[in-house]
């Protein structure tokens, strides 16, 4: 084999292991909607269970299409803000870039691992919103939601030409900002106009418990969901090739697979260990404390000391309960699943941990290193791109009357009124 | 760009065939219908609960 032939050789490999390693991040993110599925479907009362879960099958389905359609071109024309930049065509659906190409083996992996992270956020969304909202709305703010805000977001602080990168050395490895605040706060602004479920709250002012009819469908779908979310972090590195030294960062920094495998593991059994002793062993709680762990480490995912990450962790879980109940008691929301709390607060906290603890990790290039200022600036934006486009379009569809199902049909149940079907037989 | 069945018949020098998208229209075309399905469901469904309310009154 001469040199030539070896050179070819070693970059083919390395394609199709790039191809094949994001083809099975992919394919393991779909697990997360395993896990949504399960955790809303459980945490929805009878008679509204098959409606949920109709929801959640469509913020999947719709999802691909869109983003296809303009998720993915968002993403590469906006990292400067509000502005694209010219990308000859690239990205957009009826460019060749956007289909089988023997000479690109990156895109399409690459669009269908954001594709996924895209559903994913709306799945955020999703549960905070179960048994009140109509299923046609849902579907139209969770392609808002999932094919434009986060991405937007993600262009500019989760993009190696994000201004939010560039201009202020903004570090967000694993998505805290622009998956977790950004659905987290979405979710917040549409639970301001929907309103809670009727029952929730007395006139008083006092709230009832809405139970879920299966604690342990819940159960097992939070963990299938952490399951899922290896495929997440895993699809979070890039696989560089021999010309980079193989991974970085989504910034182009030096990192490792190693690192997420360690602060993830730590993370998430910081989260539960935390959240079982604040809730004296509530397992939903204990389950949604270890996800709030992995994303109050996600900034940092490729740096932290594992057993810091495990304190980080441990605060989340503890952090995750009071939050809730605070944001309940104080606007009268109806979050079924807490995923403001979770995502929203959580992702807060993660980015400005990279700040706090991480302040001065240099980045790839002319990148500045991180600082607090980035992080504080990073976690406004972040924020603020998901709650306003959540209020301001959810209060438009609700003065339409395009918003919320009528209270008669929520007393009947969704299940049967719109959709004709019951989930068990009585 | 190439379409299959069309003129080339050989992977010589292609480097894609887009079957029955050989031109920028009809790209064109089926990004619209894509997102035209999209909305329309969305629609749709919208009549149907609104519908579904009314009837369960």
């Amino acid at each position: 084999m001469t040199l030539e032939e070896l050179n070819v050789f070693v970059t083919t490999q390395a394609n199709v292991g790039m191809e094949a390693y994001y083809w099975w991040c992919t394919g393991l993110m779909i697990i997360i909607h395993v896990g949504f599925l399960m955790y809303e479907v459980g945490a929805t009362r009878m008679q509204n269970a098959v409606s949920s879960g109709v929801k959640n099958l469509l913020a999947f389905a719709f999802m691909i299409p869109t983003f296809w359609l303009f998720g993915w071109w968002i993403y590469l024309a906006f990292p400067g803000g509000f502005v694209p930049i010219d990308l000859e065509g690239y990205g957009a659906p009826w460019n060749v870039s956007m289909g089988p190409m023997l000479s690109d083996q990156a895109t399409g992996v690459f669009w269908a691992a954001f594709t996924l992270f895209a559903c994913t956020t709306a799945s955020i969304f999703s549960g905070a919103v179960i048994e009140r909202i109509r299923i046609s709305a849902f579907v139209f703010l969770a392609v808002v939601l999932g094919s434009v805000v986060w991405i937007l977001a993600a262009s500019w602080g989760w993009h190696p030409d994000g201004w939010l990168v560039t201009g202020w050395g903004f570090h967000d490895v694993a998505a805290a900002g622009c998956v977790h605040t950004v659905a987290g706060l979405f979710a917040f602004g549409v639970l301001l106009n929907l309103g809670p479920r009727i029952g929730k709250y007395n006139d008083d002012g006092s709230a009832n418990d809405l139970e879920g009819h299966s604690l342990v469908l819940s159960f097992v779908g939070l963990l299938t969901l952490i399951v899922g979310f290896f495929g997440f972090l895993g699809a979070c590195l890039i696989w560089a090739g021999s010309d980079f030294g193989g991974w970085v960062n989504i910034y182009g920094a030096p990192a490792t697979l190693s690192s997420f495998a360690f602060n993830t593991l730590m993370g998430l059994a910081g989260g539960m260990i935390g959240a079982f002793w604040w809730s004296k062993g509530n397992p939903f709680w204990m389950m949604s404390g270890g996800l709030a762990g992995i994303f109050i480490c996600a900034g940092g995912l490729d740096i932290w000391y594992p057993g810091f990450a495990f304190i980080l962790g441990t605060i989340a879980g503890c952090v995750i309960i009071p939050a809730n109940n605070w944001l309940h008691n104080t606007f009268k929301i109806d979050d079924c699943v807490g995923a403001v709390s979770i995502h929203g607060v959580c992702g807060i906290l993660g980015m400005l941990c990279v700040g706090l603890f991480a302040s001065g990790f240099p980045a790839a290039g002319d990148i500045p290193a991180s600082n607090l200022t980035g992080q504080i600036v990073g976690a406004i934006v972040m924020a603020l791109t998901g709650f306003v486009p959540g209020y301001v379009i959810s209060y438009i569809m609700k003065m339409a009357g395009w918003l919320r199902v009528p209270d008669h049909v929520q007393k009947a149940g969704i299940d049967k009124a719109e959709l004709g079907l019951q989930a068990y037989n009585q | 760009m190439n379409t299959f069945p069309g003129e080339s018949a050989s992977w010589e020098g292609v480097d894609a065939y887009f079957t029955w998208a050989g031109s920028s229209g009809m790209l064109v075309l089926f990004t619209l219908v894509t997102a035209c399905i999209c909305l329309g469901v969305i629609i749709a469904a919208a009549r149907h609960e609104s519908e579904t309310a009314e009837n369960n009154k």
